[in-house]
């Protein structure tokens, strides 16, 4: 029997009197990851201070491991509940060193020579240098800190990861890299994590189970693949990613649009509705002038993005020019006629 | 290319929950500490009412009351802001430009304080003989007040950060913009504080108008206690002062606002880069110079004049030396239990919203707007009554300290507190600290300058008082300060000497000491 | 961390051991407590010149006439103290109305001429002073001194004399004017001082003005002026005294007072301070000290550098008879309080 890590059933709370999270449930299996992706302002930080005990809930219960540990009534307070909690600038303390900050959590006597080894172990596992020990937060790079903090919370080797916006402060450059080493450590040390992000890219790229958030609940929970390729609603598909609508007709599960006939992944009525698509599902590729015209476009604009390149194509008929995204080896020019395939499955939505 | 922190501000923070509900000690606490506060308070309503309607009346209401009370007002009105444009201009000198020798200064602007009150006014009489009126009262007690205003102002500044001002620079505003618009509302709540403890303290002022031939309504005061003996009499106008100090509170609270002030995001500021002075540098030393003239030159130099008429033999060690030791103790003891008590009452000021929290804080400051010959008396009469074995002992002057002088360490450590931002107190609770052990070790320690300045100002408060000394101290009890007015009294002004030196001297050490150790503690 | 909080818990026990052995006082040691409004030199050498009599130990608690003779009435029946020196008369006289002098024995008594004492026998004087007016030399000539008190109110004066009004120690001067020559004069001299005098705070203040030559005259009590003659003289080098005799309320002596406390443990040797005090020894200690304060028991004859105290023809008025509340209600009348 897996015993689910993180278990939170009905959670509820409201400030004045706006109600920030409306029943929100999620479950945690141990050594996976969540996402909590959603803007600024649904909710996603009062959730994770809630799991934390910053604050407790109005209804709902927060279960870790088994105990609970928030309700209504009673709440375990957080310097018991055992968990890892980083904040989104990562909140060290100004007035220790760095290997103070690491070791502050662990039990004293802090000079032990145990301790300090296992400061150094622990700036390893982010990456740093054991010199790193000595110095103090304000010389650190925002994302040198960030990383410190996560050590500093993992030395307890807490059960559950909280961590806030943990990558918002760095630079797109840093971004990419640390996320990639942080998802790494915490898997290699196979602690359950509840990251909060509005960076849907992150939340995808990181995460084994990602919850969409909008205004206090939660629109879709998942593995990423579901929720990016089948999206329960429209929210959630354009929060994931780029969407193309096509207006169709479905007969049977498949669609007939202006880009040709297109399977349907679910169940749907007979009938006018709308397709959504991935960008990456378009394929444009180059027509000679001498070929049909059916399923052909011409390219308006184009935007070079380094790796992939939008191209903004104006299919033949009244429909909406499409943006389609591809590699940019050989792209296409403007006023080039493509043809569009569509691959792969779209969803029917509201 | 390293990503700038996301800008800090103080600005109000609106999440309410159990992290800022105060525990059962620090409630405790607190409430002790305002129970203590009703002692002098309720012997003065009680002297109201014994005294009845009519001749309360009597009393106060004479033309030449109306004077002296205008005469109050005037002065807290003028004095007030005089103190904040030379108490932040200070402060901000000393600690955010490249002023050379600015080390020397610090500490030094915290002996004013020091200077007894009689001592500063027989001096300034001394080089302007025809110096009267508002503008002589407002003279004196600037120069002797505005370290209330340096202290916090200085210690709150120390802890801002500088990304906030370089984010505004970047938006294009100037050093006088970025000082006006960015620093200047960060001090607000300093400001305010020191603002507060400066009109409270001009309320209650007495000795320091002696020569200056200027009266306040204290005077009024001290003539029931003069004239009747009549202890009702005397702290039944002591109200009015009271009274006065509810309007004061009033302003400051609303001037504060609702917000509680902390800090939004961690706090790892990098050290601020002190802004060059270029060619100003000899306009700020020399305005730096001119106000230490005024207002430690000049009681100097008459201090040491009469040293110079004295000789050597007015330095009669044994007893300077017994009074040194004495006075030490007294102050020492007094400042650290002020300050560590000022801690659960600033809590509750600064993280918690609401009437009940803002009745705390202000019940401390009304007992300081009290002459101290009536918070004497009440404790007189109080604890003659109720608990006769502590009448006059070491626990009870102390006591008596702790209550007069709470405002003092309140003001620094409720400055401090703010400037600590709750996501670090939160990042030691979610590492297995509880909130006392956090309390212990992040808070504590990061508040460390601030209450180091609350302390620095109790312990010379302590050296400076005199009569609650008189009365409650243990028979036997001889401070410098007794010591200095038992001989200015009989005019020998040569032996008071050495008294008002060692008084005047001793707080420069001890500030830098309590600087030191503090920023040390909160490793800035 | 550990050793972090157990040096806190060592420093807080600390304190707490300190406060606790301390918080209990001094009440049960055998030393005679005086609460000494006095002059703290002279008391010094009162007590030193009696312990070495006697051999009784005796401490005292310096303070102020008004904080001494307010605390002795909040204190009440519960006071520590035995004896209460004072300064002036009128702190004397409220502690008397609170009931809290024991009688003074019959000795004590008849080392005391009867005007420096008040019938009632609750305390006596034990030093005194007297009124003077001080002139800058300057700016006075010896003709052109005022011959009464009372002229300070004719117009001729306005502006030219100062005197502190607010100092129980004036006021007690007032109340002599009352005795001596009536309500209506006593608040016509009152209006006058409030057009032509300068208000300051106390003795020294208005010394310090006339040496300054902010006015020309001034109404102090006189051993201010000889005691600033014997040390740095910085208050007084361009000023005279001047006596106004003929038994002008001008001329007014002033008691300091000594009694005993009716709730004393140690009433036999307070007592017995009291008669050492204002016997030979005692007073011999006004005639040769530095207090400048004159002597009025035993027939000892004043300190040599002062005028002989019955030269002074000063008023006969009892001292507990003065009617503080009476004066200040004049004076309140007259916007001067």
């Amino acid at each position: 029997m897996t015993t689910t890590l993180l278990d939170v059933k009905g959670l509820a709370k409201s400030f004045s009197r706006n109600t920030v999270l409306h029943h929100i449930d999620l479950d945690l299996q141990p050594g996976s990851t969540t996402a909590v992706v959603g803007s600024s302002g649904c909710g996603k930080t009062t959730l994770l201070r809630l799991i934390a005990g910053f604050e407790n809930p109005d209804a709902g219960t927060v279960t870790i491991a088994g105990r609970q540990v928030a309700s209504p009534e009673r709440a375990v307070a957080p310097h018991r509940r055992s968990l890892g909690y980083v904040a989104q600038d990562g909140a060290l303390f100004p007035h220790l060193t760095v290997g103070q900050n690491i070791a502050y959590g662990l039990p004293s006597p802090a000079r032990g020579a145990q301790v300090r080894a296992r400061v150094t172990e622990l700036l390893e596992t982010v990456s740093l240098d054991g010199s790193y020990a000595s110095r103090r937060p304000h010389q650190l790079s925002g994302g040198q800190q960030q990383r410190v903090a996560l050590a500093r919370a993992l030395a307890r080797k807490p059960v559950l990861m909280l961590l806030d916006e943990p990558f918002s402060a760095l630079d797109t450059g840093l971004r990419a890299s640390t996320r990639k080493a942080v998802a790494g450590l915490l898997a290699d040390s196979g602690v359950t994590t509840l990251l909060v992000t509005h960076d849907q890219e992150e939340a995808l790229s990181i995460a084994d189970q990602v919850a969409v958030m909008r205004d206090g609940r939660f629109t879709q929970v998942g593995s990423p693949q579901q929720v990016y390729r089948q999206p329960a609603d429209r929210f959630t598909a354009e929060f994931l990613g780029d969407c193309i609508s096509l207006s169709c007709t479905v007969a049977a599960g498949i669609a007939d649009s202006a880009l040709g006939r297109i399977r349907v992944q679910q169940r749907v009525a007979d009938g006018p509705a709308t397709l959504i698509l991935r960008p990456e599902q378009l394929v444009a590729t180059v027509v000679s002038d001498g070929e049909g015209l059916n399923g052909v476009g011409t390219v308006i604009a184009t935007e070079f993005l380094g790796h992939d390149i939008l191209l903004t194509i104006d299919p033949a008929g009244d429909a909406a020019p499409l943006v389609v995204r591809q590699h940019s080896l050989n792209p296409p020019a403007i006023d080039a006629k493509v043809r569009i395939e569509v691959v792969g499955t779209g969803v029917v939505l509201e | 290319m390293v990503a700038p922190p996301i800008p800090h501000a103080t600005a109000p923070v609106t999440r309410s929950g159990p992290t800022t509900r105060p525990g059962p000690l620090v409630a405790a606490t607190v409430a002790i500490l305002v129970a203590a506060t009703f002692i002098p308070l309720g012997y003065v309503a009680w002297s109201a009412v014994s005294i009845g309607w009519t001749r309360a009346f009597e009393l106060i209401v004479r033309p030449r009351v109306g004077e002296l009370l205008l005469n109050t007002v005037a002065l807290v009105v003028i004095t007030v802001p005089l103190c904040v444009v030379i108490g932040v201009g200070v402060a901000w000198l000393v600690e955010r430009t490249d002023l050379p020798g600015r080390a020397f200064w610090r500490p030094l602007f915290v002996a004013p304080l020091a200077v007894p009150a009689f001592v500063n006014s027989y001096a300034w009489i001394g080089v302007i003989p025809s110096l009267h009126g508002l503008w002589a009262g407002v003279l004196v007690t600037t120069l002797s007040y505005f370290p209330f205003m340096y202290l916090p102002v200085a210690a709150t500044l120390r802890r801002l950060d500088p990304a906030v001002e370089e984010s505004a620079r970047a938006l294009g505003s100037d050093s006088t913009g970025v000082f006006f618009r960015v620093v200047l509302p960060q001090l607000r709540l300093a400001i305010l504080g020191g603002g507060l403890l400066i009109g409270v303290h001009l309320l209650a002022e007495f000795g320091a108008f002696a020569m200056v031939r200027f009266d306040t309504f204290t005077v009024a005061i001290f003539q029931q206690f003069q004239v009747t003996f009549d202890g009702a009499a005397g702290s039944m106008l002591a109200g009015v002062l009271v009274l006065l100090c509810l309007v004061l509170l009033v302003g400051e609270a609303s001037a504060r606002g609702q917000a509680r002030f902390a800090r939004i995001g961690a706090g790892v500021p990098r050290a601020a880069t002190p802004i060059p002075l270029g060619r100003n540098v000899i306009t700020a030393q020399a305005a730096l110079a001119a106000l230490a003239v005024l207002a430690l030159g000049v009681p100097l130099w008459t201090i040491l004049r009469w040293l110079w008429i004295g000789g050597s033999d007015v330095w009669v060690l044994d007893d300077i030396g017994t009074a040194l030791g004495q006075t030490i103790g007294l102050a020492t003891m007094a400042a650290v239990l002020t300050t560590v008590l000022a801690f659960p009452v600033a809590w509750v000021a600064v993280r918690s919203s609401g009437f009940l929290a803002r009745m705390v804080e202000g019940a401390n400051y009304v007992t300081s707007a009290l002459p101290g010959i009536v918070t004497a008396l009440a404790l007189v009469t109080v604890t003659i009554r109720v608990a006769p074995p502590l009448y006059q002992s070491v626990a009870l002057i102390v006591f008596a300290y702790v209550l007069l002088f709470m405002p003092r360490a309140l003001v620094n450590v409720r400055a401090g507190l703010a400037q600590v931002p709750i996501s670090l107190e939160e990042a030691s609770r979610s590492l297995g600290s509880s909130p006392s052990a956090t309390f212990l070790r992040v808070t504590l320690r990061l508040t460390a300058p601030a209450a180091a300045a609350g302390a620095s100002l109790v312990f010379v408060a302590v050296t400076t008082e005199l009569t609650a000394t008189l009365l409650l101290a243990p028979t036997g009890t001889r401070t410098l300060s007794m010591l200095f007015w038992s001989f200015s009294s009989e005019l020998d002004y040569a032996a008071a000497a050495p008294y008002a030196l060692v008084l005047v001297v001793l707080a420069i050490p001890v500030t830098l000491v309590l600087f030191r150790q503090s920023t040390k503690a909160a490793a800035l | 961390m550990r050793r972090r909080w157990s040096r806190i818990a060592v420093v807080m026990s600390i304190l707490a051991v300190v406060l606790g052995a301390t918080a209990c006082s001094s009440s049960e040691s055998d030393e005679l407590l005086i609460y000494n409004a006095q002059h703290e030199s002279l008391t010094k050498e009162w007590v030193d010149a009696f312990t070495k009599e006697t051999g009784i130990k005796v401490t005292y608690r310096q303070g102020g006439d008004t904080e001494l003779g307010n605390q002795l009435v909040a204190e009440g029946a519960g006071s520590p103290a035995d004896v209460f020196l004072t300064e002036n008369s009128p702190a004397m006289a409220a502690v008397e109305r609170a009931g809290l002098f024991a009688d003074l024995e019959a000795d004590t008594i008849d080392q005391v001429p009867a005007q420096y004492r008040p019938a009632t026998g609750k305390w006596t004087g034990v030093a005194a002073r007297t009124t003077v007016f001080v002139y800058n030399k300057t700016r006075l000539q010896p003709d052109q001194l005022p011959k009464s008190l009372l002229d300070l109110q004719q117009p001729a004066w306005n502006g030219r004399w100062g005197a502190p009004p607010t100092k129980a120690d004036f006021q007690a001067i007032v109340a002599a004017l009352l005795q001596l020559k009536g309500e209506p004069a006593t608040a016509q001299w009152l209006a006058g001082m409030k057009a032509n005098a300068k208000i300051y705070n106390d003795n020294i203040a208005t010394l310090k003005a006339v040496n300054a030559g902010e006015v020309d005259g001034g109404v102090i009590y006189h051993y201010y002026w000889f005691r600033d003659q014997s040390k740095t003289k910085e208050m007084s080098a361009n000023t005279e005294l001047h006596y106004f005799r003929n038994e002008d309320p001008g001329a007014f002596v002033s008691l300091s007072g000594g009694g005993v406390l009716k709730s004393s443990k140690k009433l036999e040797q307070a007592q017995q301070f009291l008669r050492f005090i204002t016997g030979k020894s005692g007073q011999e200690v006004l005639e040769k000290g530095t207090s400048f304060e004159y002597p009025v028991a035993s027939d000892v004859p004043a300190n040599p550098a002062l005028p002989s105290l019955n030269t002074l023809q000063a008023p006969a008025v009892d001292p507990s008879t003065l009617d503080a509340q009476k004066v200040s209600d004049l004076m309140t009348k007259d916007g001067l309080l």
